[in-house]
C-alpha cells in the first residue's frame, strides 16, 4: 500500500489570506477520501494544487508518487479531474465530440479514440444521447459526461471537486454509484464535498478542514464515535421496568426517564444495543410502542472541534 | 485500471522525440477540430466571415477609388492597391475573433480542465493559429476571386496569390499569439473588447493600408513605418502591382521576425499571467 497523495505543511497564500494554512494530507492508494468542510475552507484550493493548477506557497505535495513543482505532466497524465464548475463552452459539440476530443487530449491512441470514448458513455449511461449537443444535456448528464471524461486515460487518481453540487437526487445517487464502482476496480479518489452525507455515504476516510487547516481526519464512524453516544428513545406505558431491567448491561453508558416518559438510553453503539434491548423487553413482558434512535452526525464531529455547526454554512451555500 | 495500460500511453516510456511530436499534433488536431466543428454549427458565421472582406474590397476598389488621386498611390488600379490593405485588415480583426474563445474558456473554466491534462502549453494558441488560417485563406481566396473580377491585375500572377497568403499566414501568427496572451492577461473580457477596440482601428489606419506611406504627413508616416502591418502590405501590395522585387523579401523578413517576437513575447506574457500556476 503506497500513498497516492501526499501532502506536508502545504501552505497557500492569495494576497494576506491564507486559504491553505500548513495542512498535512495523507491519501493511500485504493480508497475514497473526502475532503469535508465549509465554503471557502480551502477545499478546492487545495484540490487546484494537487491537480498541478496552483502552486503552492510552502510546504510540498506529492501525487502519483511525483512532486507536483517539479513533475507536473508525469502527474497530469496519471490524474483524472473532475472540476466543480460545468463549462457551457463546449455547447456547440456533442457529448461524443466532447469526450473524443479530451480522449485525444489525453492521447489515447489514434485508432482506439471512439472505441474508448463509447466504453465511457456507456458506464455513464450517455451512450443513447452521445450525439446530442452538450448544450441539449441536463445539468447530470453534462457532470456525468465529466466524470466520464476524467477516466478516459484510465487514470490512478481521480479527483472530483463538488462531484454532486447542484445535482437533482437522482443524479446524485447515480454519481455515487459510479464512484464506489470505481473504488472497487482500485481508482483512488479525492473528493471534495460540504454534504455531509455525501461525505458518510462514500468516503472510507475522510479530512475535515476548515479555515484552510486540517481539524480532524478518519474514518467517518470513528470520528461520528468519537463525537459520543447513540440514543436510543422508547416509548412505553412501563419506562421505569425497562430502565431498572435494562440498569448494569455494559452497552449502557447511562439512561434516563424524560418528563414525557420516554427512556432514553445512552449507548456505545446503537445498532449492536438494540437487539439487546428489545430482547430485554420481551424477556421481561414490557411491551414497547415506538423505538427510536439517533447517530452522531458529521455535524457533530464538526461542532465538536470547532465550536461551529457545518449544516448552517452548507444552507447558505 | 493498470499502471502499464497509463505506461503504454506515456510518451516518456516510449521514449523518444517523435512520440513527442506525434502527441503534440494530436492534441493540435483535436483542438483544431474543436474549432471546425463549432464553425460549422455557426455556418452564417463563415458566410458573414468570407464576404465580408469581399464587400469591403469592393466599397473600397470602387468607391473611395474614384477619389484617389492615382499620382499619389503610383498606380491607376485602387482596387490592386488596397486589396492587401483589407487582407491585413480582415486578419487582425481575425486575430480578436481567434483569442475569444480561449478567454470565453478561461471565463467558463474549461481553460482550467484543459490545464490539468498532459497537454503542451502551446497547442491551445497553434490550433487557434491553425483555425484562423484557414479562415484567412478562404477570405483571401474570396478576395482573390473579387479582385480579378473588378479586373485587378497580379503582376505576378499565382505567385502573387502564394504571396499574399503566405503574408496572411505570418501576420495570422503575430495577430492570433498577441491576441491570446491579451485574452489570458485581463481580468475580464470588457478589457479585452476596450483595448482591441482602441487598437485595431489605428493599427490598420496607422499603415500604408489604404494610402501610401510617403503621402502620409509626417507624423504618421513615422508611426506606419514603425507598424509591422506596413510591412505586411508591402510584401502583398509589390506582387500585385508592380511584379518582383527584392523589397518583397526585406518586407517578408521584417514581418517573420516580428512574428516570432510576437510568439515569443505572447509565451513568456502567458506564463508570466499564469505564474500562479505550474507551468
Amino acid at each position: 500500500m503506497t500513498a497516492m497523495i501526499e501532502a506536508r505543511s502545504l501552505v497557500r497564500t492569495f494576497g494576506s489570506t491564507r486559504a491553505v494554512d500548513d495542512l498535512d494530507l495523507q491519501v493511500e492508494s485504493g480508497e475514497i477520501f473526502g475532503l469535508l468542510g465549509p465554503n471557502g475552507a480551502g477545499k478546492t484550493t487545495t484540490i487546484r494544487i494537487l491537480a498541478t493548477l496552483l502552486a503552492p506557497s510552502g510546504g510540498t505535495a506529492r501525487v502519483c508518487g511525483f512532486d507536483v513543482m517539479t513533475h507536473p505532466q508525469e502527474i497530469r497524465r496519471r490524474i483524472g479531474y473532475v472540476m466543480q464548475k460545468i463549462s457551457p463552452t463546449r455547447n456547440l459539440l456533442t457529448g461524443r465530440q466532447c469526450i473524443e476530443m479530451e480522449a485525444s487530449l489525453y492521447h489515447v491512441p489514434r485508432r482506439e479514440v471512439r472505441a474508448r470514448a463509447e466504453e465511457l458513455l456507456g458506464l455513464v449511461g450517455l451512450l443513447p444521447h452521445a450525439d446530442r449537443l452538450f448544450s441539449q444535456y441536463s445539468g447530470g448528464m453534462q457532470k456525468r459526461l465529466d466524470l466520464a471524461c476524467g477516466l478516459l486515460h484510465r487514470p490512478q487518481l481521480l479527483i472530483l471537486d463538488e462531484p454532486s453540487l447542484g445535482l437533482d437526487v437522482q443524479s446524485r445517487h447515480k454519481v455515487w454509484d459510479y464512484i464506489h464502482d470505481l473504488r472497487r476496480q482500485g481508482v483512488t479518489i479525492l473528493l471534495a464535498t460540504n454534504y455531509l452525507d455525501e461525505a458518510d455515504r462514500l468516503c472510507d476516510r475522510l479530512t475535515i478542514i476548515d479555515r484552510g487547516r486540517v481539524v480532524v481526519t478518519g474514518t467517518p464512524s470513528d470520528l461520528k464515535r468519537a463525537v459520543g453516544a447513540d440514543v436510543i428513545q422508547v416509548t412505553t406505558a412501563e419506562p421505569a421496568p425497562l430502565a431498572a431491567a435494562i440498569a448494569g448491561q455494559p452497552w449502557l453508558q447511562r439512561h434516563a426517564v424524560s418528563e414525557a416518559g420516554e427512556l432514553h438510553a445512552h449507548v456505545t453503539d446503537a445498532a449492536a444495543a438494540l437487539p439487546a434491548l428489545m430482547g430485554i423487553a420481551a424477556a421481561s413482558s414490557i411491551p414497547l410502542e415506538t423505538v427510536t434512535y439517533t447517530r452522531p452526525t458529521l455535524d457533530d464531529v464538526f461542532l465538536l472541534h470547532t465550536g461551529r455547526e457545518l449544516r448552517e454554512e452548507e444552507v447558505t451555500a | 485500471m493498470t499502471e502499464q495500460a497509463i505506461a503504454r500511453e506515456t510518451p516518456a516510456t516510449r521514449g523518444s522525440t517523435t512520440a513527442a511530436i506525434s502527441d503534440w499534433a494530436q492534441e493540435v488536431t483535436a483542438l483544431a477540430k474543436r474549432w471546425f466543428i463549432e464553425l460549422g454549427r455557426e455556418r452564417l458565421n463563415l458566410v458573414f466571415s468570407v464576404a465580408q472582406p469581399a464587400i469591403w474590397l469592393i466599397f473600397f476598389g470602387s468607391g473611395i477609388g474614384r477619389a484617389v488621386d492615382r499620382q499619389v498611390i503610383g498606380t491607376s488600379d485602387y482596387t490592386g492597391f488596397t486589396l492587401p490593405g483589407i487582407v491585413a485588415f480582415t486578419v487582425v480583426g481575425g486575430g480578436v475573433a481567434a483569442a475569444m474563445p480561449l478567454m470565453w474558456d478561461k471565463e467558463g473554466g474549461y481553460l482550467d480542465k484543459l490545464m490539468s491534462m498532459p497537454i503542451s502549453r502551446s497547442s491551445i494558441i497553434v490550433s487557434r493559429f491553425v483555425y484562423q488560417f484557414v479562415l484567412a485563406s478562404f477570405q483571401v481566396a474570396a478576395l482573390v476571386v473579387v479582385a480579378l473580377l473588378a479586373g485587378v491585375s497580379f503582376e505576378l500572377g499565382p505567385l502573387a496569390v502564394v504571396i499574399i497568403l503566405a503574408t496572411a499566414g505570418l501576420l495570422s501568427l503575430a495577430v492570433t499569439a498577441s491576441f491570446s496572451a491579451l485574452a489570458y492577461w485581463v481580468p475580464g473580457h470588457g478589457t479585452f473588447f476596450a483595448i482591441t477596440g482602441f487598437i485595431t482601428l489605428p493599427l490598420v489606419f496607422m499603415s500604408n493600408a489604404f494610402v501610401p506611406v510617403e503621402a502620409l504627413p509626417r507624423w504618421m508616416e513615422i508611426v506606419a513605418r514603425l507598424n509591422p502591418l506596413t510591412y505586411a502590405i508591402e510584401a502583398m501590395r509589390l506582387p500585385i502591382i508592380k511584379g518582383w522585387d527584392g523589397d518583397i523579401l526585406v518586407a517578408l523578413g521584417v514581418l517573420g521576425a516580428f512574428s516570432l517576437a510576437c510568439l515569443a513575447v505572447g509565451a513568456s506574457q502567458f506564463n508570466r499571467q499564469t505564474a500562479d500556476r505550474v507551468q
